[in-house]
């Protein structure tokens, strides 16, 4: 653990905020009409998932957290948990789905991420920028919708809908933003 | 990529970019049709303002001589468009840049700003809420919105007047519990703070005037800022404590509040205004007390704009000022979160991104 100065959080590390583990996600310089600055720091509270704000004192001390990274393999979802696997050891560790939020819909099969470990619990999943996966459904798209500008939404793998374009069919291999769930590009095999 | 880049592959980007005309257009109209001069002061000055807080760009003026003196980009237009009020010009306003070192690029600022400045005479500063309320409408209906009601991130705001006013004794005592007596005292402000969690450690350090403004103000955008995003209205705060108002006059009625509010939108701070301080003693004192506490804070050390003091003493009308933050306003208008996304040149992508290979990022 380093202590930093609240007005150097930097979006991405992880801070200890009242007790708990926090994985930064924006920090903005606020200054009140007249007084210091401030820093405003949008963070994720890694016990409870919950999202929250909080205005320090730009020259506060905060403990930055050092957090140990391990790569490990997506296996398959358990209800709220999420069950990865150390590749080399086998060795399996189970997550609370809460931690990846929106972003367990990125995991396909065997895909490799990287877990965050503060403390000996996971606090955090790390993603690839992109990942493959494959669509499995998508409709004919309707000619003359003009609304949607030449896109359609399709339905990967992972359950996650994406707005793809109208010649992306069943069974396309499509690179995904994992940060945007946004499409990328069609995968030409 | 820059923004330049992106306005040429997609051309409909450029419309938000153009709010940023129709917005300042509309100003102008407003103003005029209400017979304001429009001024230009400089932005190269020599006493750029004391504010304790604030961090300047500095530059060196040099003269063919071969001799030099300091010079600094303003922080805002302040003491020269009061001069302007002293020397007679009546009501008058200006669009123009300010400058403030040392903030984050992005989100809602950048070091260089476009900001408007009015001065209204004979009216006080209740009577400008007014006016702000109607120079929003008509900005409002030249930027397209249809009856006053605004949809912002897809929430709809109303811009019709009048705006939610409350004090900012009101909004602790309807966030906090704290009267006017506690928000006024550091230790009713720290034991509220220590049964709400803070982490107060950092103030042991502090003299009691800073440590009650740090507490003041960290309260204040922790507790209740961040809930005046719920309203669907602008909303108006008022009566900031005294310490908290450098140029504002003292409420007569209640001496230990100025004559200062402030208007928030969706998140946003969108002005500051004054009853304007026209009491050439009483400003005096204030700015010398400014500069101590800009030494005591390390700062690089200014003189008092003496200037500015006798143009007091020579006598201000009775007057009421505001300030708005020009970008904040396109932003709203052009439906826009970042003040990156309503600059052609933001500065994130001068200073950050200069190196970039073009159309790969």
């Amino acid at each position: 653990m380093s202590t930093i100065k609240a007005g150097n959080i930097k979006k991405g590390i992880y801070i200890l905020y009242k007790e708990q583990p926090h994985y930064v996600l924006k920090t903005q310089f606020v200054s009140p009409g007249k007084g210091s600055a401030f820093t405003r720091v949008k963070m994720r509270d890694m016990r409870s998932g919950a999202n929250i704000e909080f205005n320090f004192k730009s020259h506060d001390n905060v403990e930055e957290l050092d957090v140990e990274t391990k790569e490990m393999q997506f296996l398959y979802h358990d209800g709220n948990e999420i069950i990865f696997m150390d590749p080399r050891t086998y060795e399996q560790l189970s997550v609370p789905r809460h931690i990846l939020d929106e972003q367990a819909l990125m995991l396909t099969s065997e895909i490799k991420v990287y877990l965050t470990i503060y403390d000996e619990r996971v606090i955090g999943v790390i993603l690839p920028p992109k990942v493959r996966m494959t669509v499995t459904e998508a409709h004919e798209a309707i000619s003359g919708d003009r609304q949607t500008a030449g896109k359609k939404p399709v339905t990967m793998e992972s359950g996650l809908i994406v707005q793809a374009p109208l010649f992306i069919k069943t069974g396309d291999v499509l690179l995904i933003d994992t940060e945007t769930a946004a499409y990328v590009s069609r995968v030409n095999d | 990529m820059k923004n330049w880049q992106k306005i040429r592959r997609n051309p409909k980007l450029k419309q938000s970019l153009l709010v940023r005309e129709r917005v300042i257009d509309a100003i102008r109209a407003f103003f005029k049709s209400r017979n304001f001069l429009e001024v230009e002061t400089p932005l190269l000055v020599k006493r750029p303002g004391a504010e304790p807080y604030l961090n300047l760009f500095e530059t060196t003026l040099e003269l063919p001589d071969g001799s030099s003196q300091p010079g600094y980009l303003l922080t805002s237009p302040e003491y020269a468009m009061k001069k302007l009020l002293a020397a007679g010009l009546g009501s008058i306003f200006q669009i123009c840049k300010s400058f403030r070192n040392k903030e984050s690029l992005g989100g809602t600022h950048n070091p260089e700003f476009t900001i408007l400045e009015f001065y209204q005479v004979e009216v006080n500063y209740e009577e400008l809420m007014g006016v702000f309320e109607v120079m929003i409408l008509a900005i409002a209906e030249a930027t397209g919105v249809e009856n006053g009601q605004l949809i912002y991130q897809g929430k709809t705001y109303d811009l019709v007047k009048p705006y939610p006013r409350f004090s900012v004794a009101e909004l602790f005592t309807k966030y906090l519990d704290l009267s006017a007596d506690e928000l006024l005292d550091l230790a009713a402000l720290r034991a509220k703070a220590i049964s709400l969690g803070y982490d107060l450690s950092g103030l042991d350090s502090l003299a009691t005037d800073f440590a009650w403004e740090e507490l003041y103000n960290q309260l204040f955008l922790n507790e209740i800022e961040s809930r005046l995003v719920d309203f669907t209205q602008p909303v108006i705060v008022y009566d900031y404590p005294a310490p908290q108002a450098a140029l504002a006059r003292k409420k007569q009625t209640d001496p230990r509040f100025a004559e200062r509010f402030e208007v928030y939108l969706a998140g946003m701070e969108l002005g500051n205004a004054f009853g304007e301080l026209i009491d050439a003693k009483e400003q005096r004192q204030r700015l010398e007390a400014d500069l101590d506490l800009r030494r005591q804070l390390g700062k690089k050390d200014q003189e008092v704009d003496y200037d500015f003091i006798e143009s007091l003493e020579a006598g201000l009308p009775e007057c009421s000022g505001m300030a708005v933050g020009v970008d904040r306003l396109v932003m709203l208008f052009a439906d826009e979160t970042e003040i990156d996304q309503v600059l052609f040149f933001p500065a994130s992508e001068i200073f950050i991104d200069e190196a970039t290979t073009p159309g790969v990022k």
